[in-house]
């Protein structure tokens, strides 16, 4: 299964430039100075040598900021994907596996949830919620963007749990729970690493959409802070005149989301032998 | 037993009124009628569903919305002008009485059903004293004139696009697919502002935003009209590019794996011609894709509006964030409500269209 993923040209590709986005924020902060500290001598440069994304409008470096700013946005993804996972998995898998009423609740709340219009919520339960920081908002992301991936672990839950081996764990007297721990989950393994990585890549979205317009502004910097701010800084006339604040966290943003496409992509391919030639 | 069947056939025959027609057509009316039923069922048990939909994420944002520190009557209070001299807390409590907003939060929230059942959304508060479905039913157009085209439009220039890539061979192939994965990850709301950039830098212009220039005043005049339509093109394409990378995207992983099947190699054995196997792939390719149509219906009303936040497109997106800005408790609730709906009821067509194009959702196998 990992020299398979090893061979995924397309896994390993995405992974790459991950694992650069990663390093450069995480270790990327502690080399690039304070992103806040302010130079009103150099108010709105252009890029240069000495600040090669050019400055904000309040004299700040993009570049710093930039650096802090992915570091952020991939630990709400992270938090996001991980919690989100975790429902996902405790509402997908272990209904349908019980079966009868706890299968039906569950099947109700998914499709329940996946059709609420999640924007319209996001902005209304993000402007309810005061004093927002980095771990609420990935909290509030993935109680509000489980329901498909929960779906898409239950129709697996539904092929696996009616195979052998899981009738033979169940008949040598384990408990419900135990076999879903022990014989089911580690054979979705592969489905619940590709709900993880589509969920985190979602919310790194959605975080910085609302960051982006301005309902959940924190005073971390995260990509969507930066949006944010580059449209409202009240310096200069058109905020589009400061081009080099405003175009890179969009850019790093699609990389980082291209990049979990093409894993998820990957490992479907590695994993869905039917796929295996596209 | 045949004898049988044949005997039961044969009264049925006489007694129906229709005995001198053919058999086969009475047969197909029957088939008719059996489709219809069940046909009937499914729509029934959609319906329900999406009532309890509805019920439920309308109470949710209520009681959200009942979390929502801040006072309405204070923010109301503080935007608008009381007449000098005027005894605030007086003034403050017969606001409260007013809205209702003195009674209890059951009682409230039992109000508020029965209102909107009845399709009584209340006067907003910002705008008072404008109902709230008065003030929706102006921003409404603008959403739908901006998701439904981006929908059909998406749908039609993606799926072949999409389908024409899956035949590009070896470097040409990568580089396609790479492209459509990248336009689909553009976030649209960066895309605004980069589609707002390059106008700028090729028209040296200020950008269209709003939805009418200044001091143009709407009337069924043709240049209101291209004023408007010019407003309308950057949000539209922004939209557009990011969906065409979406459905191609999910079509070109579809025809290449329609290619690799049996009938196709069994097609070029025979000598079929390319184009007569071209369209067998992407007819049979296009099925699985209309299943995705749900949620990319959802996604698009979704980042509608955040877009017409951005380029102040006055749609229900931008509506309800002033709302929300506004503790305008009528409006926000409204807003929601519409969305809601659009939501269900497009959702709800596109699964009677599932129901008719496969048999097997609407009796309840595999679906």
């Amino acid at each position: 299964m990992w020299e398979l993923l090893l061979k995924s040209r397309k896994a390993m590709f995405g992974l790459a430039v991950l694992i650069v986005f990663i390093l450069l924020g995480t270790v990327g902060p502690l080399f690039v100075g304070d992103p806040h500290a302010m130079n009103f001598n150099l108010m709105g440069k252009p890029p240069s040598l000495g600040h090669i994304l050019g400055t904000t409008s309040y004299g700040e470096d993009v570049f710093s900021q930039l650096c802090h700013a992915i570091g952020n946005s991939l630990l709400v993804g992270l938090i996001a994907g991980s919690l989100g996972t975790l429902i996902a998995v405790l509402v997908g898998a272990v209904g349908p596996y019980r079966g009868g009423l706890a299968d039906r609740i569950s099947n109700l709340v998914t499709n329940l949830a996946l059709v609420l219009p999640l924007i319209p919520l996001f902005i209304i339960i993000a402007s309810v919620v005061r004093g927002l920081n980095l771990v609420l908002i990935g909290v509030i992301l993935a109680v509000t963007s489980w329901p498909w991936a929960a779906r898409s672990i239950r129709s697996q839950m539904l092929t696996l749990k009616e195979r052998e081996f899981v009738d033979l764990a169940r008949m040598s007297g384990d408990g419900s729970v135990r076999v879903v721990v022990t014989e089911i989950l580690p054979n979705m393994f592969a489905y619940i690493m590709m709900v993880f990585v589509i969920l985190t890549g979602s919310s790194i979205l959605a975080e910085s959409a609302l960051s982006m317009i301005g309902v959940s502004t924190t005073p971390t910097i995260t990509l969507g802070y930066m949006l944010y701010w580059a449209q409202h800084e009240t310096t200069v006339p058109f905020w589009w005149n400061i081009w080099w604040w405003f175009i890179p966290p969009g850019i790093v943003l699609t990389i980082i989301l291209t990049a979990f496409f093409v894993i998820h992509a990957g490992l479907d391919e590695v994993f869905n032998p039917k796929l295996r030639r596209i | 037993m045949e004898q049988n069947t044949d005997q039961r056939l044969d009264r049925e025959d006489s007694n129906s009124p229709t005995a001198e027609t053919p058999s086969s057509t009475h047969f197909l009316s029957k088939l008719r009628e059996l489709l219809f039923s069940s046909f009937a069922k499914f729509v029934a048990r959609k319906a329900v569903f999406y009532i309890v939909v509805i019920f439920f994420s309308v109470s949710l944002v209520f009681f959200v919305i009942e979390a929502m520190p801040g006072d309405p009557v204070a923010v109301m209070l503080a935007s608008g002008n009381p007449p000098p001299g005027a005894d605030i807390n007086a003034l403050a409590e017969i606001m409260r009485e007013y809205f209702g907003l003195d009674k209890p939060v059951l009682e409230r929230y039992v109000i508020y059903l029965w209102n909107f059942f009845s399709g009584n959304l209340g006067q907003s508060y910002h705008f008072f004293p404008v109902d709230a479905s008065t003030i929706i039913l102006y921003y409404l157009p603008y959403t739908l004139s901006l998701a439904l085209p981006v929908l059909f439009v998406s749908f039609f220039l993606g799926n072949w696009i999409g389908a024409r890539a899956a035949y590009l061979k070896g470097k040409l192939n990568e580089t396609s697919y790479f492209t459509l994965v990248f336009c689909n990850q553009l976030p649209p709301f960066w895309l605004g502002l980069v589609v707002i950039f390059l106008y700028v830098l090729i028209f040296r212009n200020i950008p269209p935003i709003g939805a009418a220039t200044q001091g143009v005043i709407p009337s069924l005049s043709i240049s209101y009209f291209v004023d408007l339509l010019e407003h309308w093109i950057l949000p539209f394409l922004t939209l557009l590019v990011v969906y065409i990378g979406a459905w191609a995207t999910g079509m070109r992983s579809m025809v290449t794996h329609e290619m690799d099947s049996g009938y196709v190699r069994y097609g070029e054995q025979l000598g079929f011609k390319k184009r007569k196997l071209m369209s067998y792939t992407q007819r049979n390719a296009i099925l699985p894709q209309l299943t995705g149509l749900n949620m990319v219906f959802n996604g698009i009303i979704g980042q509608t509006l955040v877009i017409e936040i951005v380029f102040g497109w006055p749609g229900l997106g931008l509506l309800l964030y002033n709302a929300v800005f506004n503790y305008d408790y009528p409006l926000i609730f409204g807003c929601f409500l519409v969305i809601i709906i659009i939501i269900v009821v497009g959702n709800f067509l596109i699964d009677i269209l599932y129901g008719f194009i496969d048999p097997r959702i609407r009796t309840g196998h595999g679906g």
